[in-house]
């Protein structure tokens, strides 16, 4: 579904991604794992068009995506929920939703989109008339992946979706990002919870100075004794 | 001396409407394309010469003339947009360059109007009734003015408020690449945001029309005020700007009545300064932590 080969992206002079390959195949959850400042962001940026790569590319559907302005993309179908949720935090909830129904093809789903999206997620229905920004951390991020899900996606980029959250609270984004899976969105996710998140992945990617250093099947990573050292903490 | 008061404060309030327009107009432009439209005055004025080219020299019917002021400035912010501003974020310039460039027009904006019009005023010269109650006198033409400017905020809001163009302006306003990652094309809505804005000094040129007399430097002190009137309210503070338009309404309409309108645009600038020196954030703004 997604295919990238040999992205190269940059920073003024500061070169944040080497030469990196990676595929999501349709329906699969596939989670990178690295340090902070490995450039997991990044490549997520660079998916979503927030971020031009120098060179490489960036296939989606059969279709090259990597010189296309971010609006575009959101068009073809990849939603990326940014690190922190980005909410509009003067705008309501149901605001929120909306402007994420703002592309013309799903600005005609809006209603039957926002029951779904309700049915997934009661308490945004609750909450629908309060400003974002009187939401609490865990609603926060179900809000921001429920906005992304409004563009009726059919690949959701997830950066760092328990970032900042209460343990009690990182358990319930898992179930969200759950729910999400299994109603057949593939997902490419940054996460530092890396036990919690390869729970829920097919595959996994390590990412480390902006170069890949392995990648492989869920169990192959659970296994390899240097991830649960550095990364698990087994 | 009661009753001059009562008439002078009574036209602050009226003026002041037109004024919250005038600030909301700079106001969302400031927030969406993150621009200081320091000619914001001046394209007024220029609305101004619109309606009066149409309705003396082509001897249009005035109502007429003022109608088609409004796209024609609409047309105007365009241009600027893709003149003067879009330039200026292509090349990432800093805040005090932006800054000098929008300065720079306004002295463009002057002498191009200057060569054009003249420096004589120049009115369209129609008298409206005077209303009175009891020893308060009101002119229809500044009562027009006045809730047509509210009218037009109200629209504004319902704009921005009900419609999936509004939301997006909203949007961009707060956070940019969160917008585009909702597939809104920025480039697009600032346009439409200059769009709005230019015609919102049509709108207001058509008000001030019946009102004043225009010529090269009427802009000027307009941009000022409106200015005054955005940072007194909280930069990007829709409501606080609603305020401070009254307030600034009413000081110097008060002040030019007791000493001289010189003095009353010294007020004005006072109360500026001293806004600024203790809630820099502006009455109802909110410090920004980022």
């Amino acid at each position: 579904m997604l295919e990238i080969q040999n992205l190269n992206v940059y920073y003024g002079e500061f070169q944040a991604l080497f030469n990196l390959s990676l595929r999501v195949p349709e329906g699969e959850t596939v989670i990178t794992v690295g340090p902070n400042g490995s450039g997991k962001s990044t490549l997520l940026k660079a998916i979503s068009g927030l971020l031009l790569p120098r060179s490489g590319t960036v296939t989606f559907l059969g279709e090259r995506i990597d010189h296309l302005p971010a609006h575009e993309i959101v068009e073809r179908g990849i939603a990326h929920v940014p690190e922190g949720g980005r909410l509009f935090a003067n705008l309501t909830v149901l605001e929120n939703l909306k402007v994420g129904s703002y592309l013309k093809r799903a600005r005609s789903e809006f209603s039957a989109t926002l029951k779904e999206i309700y049915r997934l997620f009661p308490i945004l229905d609750e909450r629908k008339k309060q400003l974002a920004d009187t939401l609490s951390g865990g609603e926060r991020q179900m809000l921001s992946i429920a906005r992304s899900l409004m563009s009726r996606p059919k690949l959701i980029l997830l950066d760092e979706p328990s970032s900042g959250l209460a343990p009690r609270i990182v358990s319930r984004v898992f179930e969200f990002v759950h729910q999400i899976k299994v109603q057949g969105y593939a997902i490419l996710m940054v996460e530092q919870n890396v036990r919690k998140a390869l729970q829920l992945s097919e595959r996994a990617y390590l990412i480390e100075s902006g170069r890949v250093h392995k990648e492989g099947t869920r169990q192959s990573f659970l296994e390899d004794p240097y991830i649960k050292k550095a990364y698990i903490g087994l | 001396m009661t009753e001059l008061l009562l008439n002078a404060i009574m036209n602050g309030i009226l003026l002041g409407g037109v004024l919250a327009l005038l600030a909301f107009g700079m106001n969302l432009i400031f927030g969406v394309v993150k621009i200081i439209h320091l000619a914001y005055g001046q394209c007024v004025m220029l609305g101004m010469y619109v309606v009066y080219t149409l309705a003396v020299l082509m001897k249009m019917p005035v109502i007429l003339a003022c109608i088609i002021a409004l796209p024609v400035m609409g047309i105007v912010g365009v241009l600027l947009q893709s003149l003067v501003i879009n330039p200026l974020l292509k090349a990432k310039a800093n805040p005090l360059t932006q800054l000098l460039a929008l300065a720079g027009l306004t002295i463009v904006i002057e002498n191009m109007a200057q060569v054009v019009w003249g420096a004589d005023l120049r009115g369209i010269n129609i008298q409206l009734p005077l209303i009175h109650f009891g020893n308060v006198y009101i002119r229809t033409s500044n009562l027009i003015a006045f809730f047509g400017a509210l009218l037009t905020l109200l629209g504004l809001y319902l704009f921005l408020n009900r419609t999936y163009l509004g939301l997006a302006i909203r949007s961009i306003a707060q956070d940019l690449d969160s917008a585009r990652l909702m597939g809104i094309n920025p480039r697009a809505i600032y346009y439409t945001t200059m769009a709005i804005g230019g015609l919102l000094t049509g709108v207001i040129a058509a008000f001030f029309s019946p009102i004043y007399a225009v010529h090269p430097h009427f802009g000027g002190s307009f941009t000022l005020m409106a200015f005054i009137i955005v940072v007194l309210g909280g930069m990007g503070n829709m409501l606080g700007g609603f305020i401070g338009a009254f307030i600034i309404g009413v000081v110097t309409s008060v002040s030019a009545v007791l000493t001289s309108t010189e003095i009353a645009d010294i007020l004005a600038l006072v109360i500026f300064i001293a806004v600024i020196l203790v809630r820099p954030q502006g009455l109802l703004g909110i410090k920004v932590s980022k």
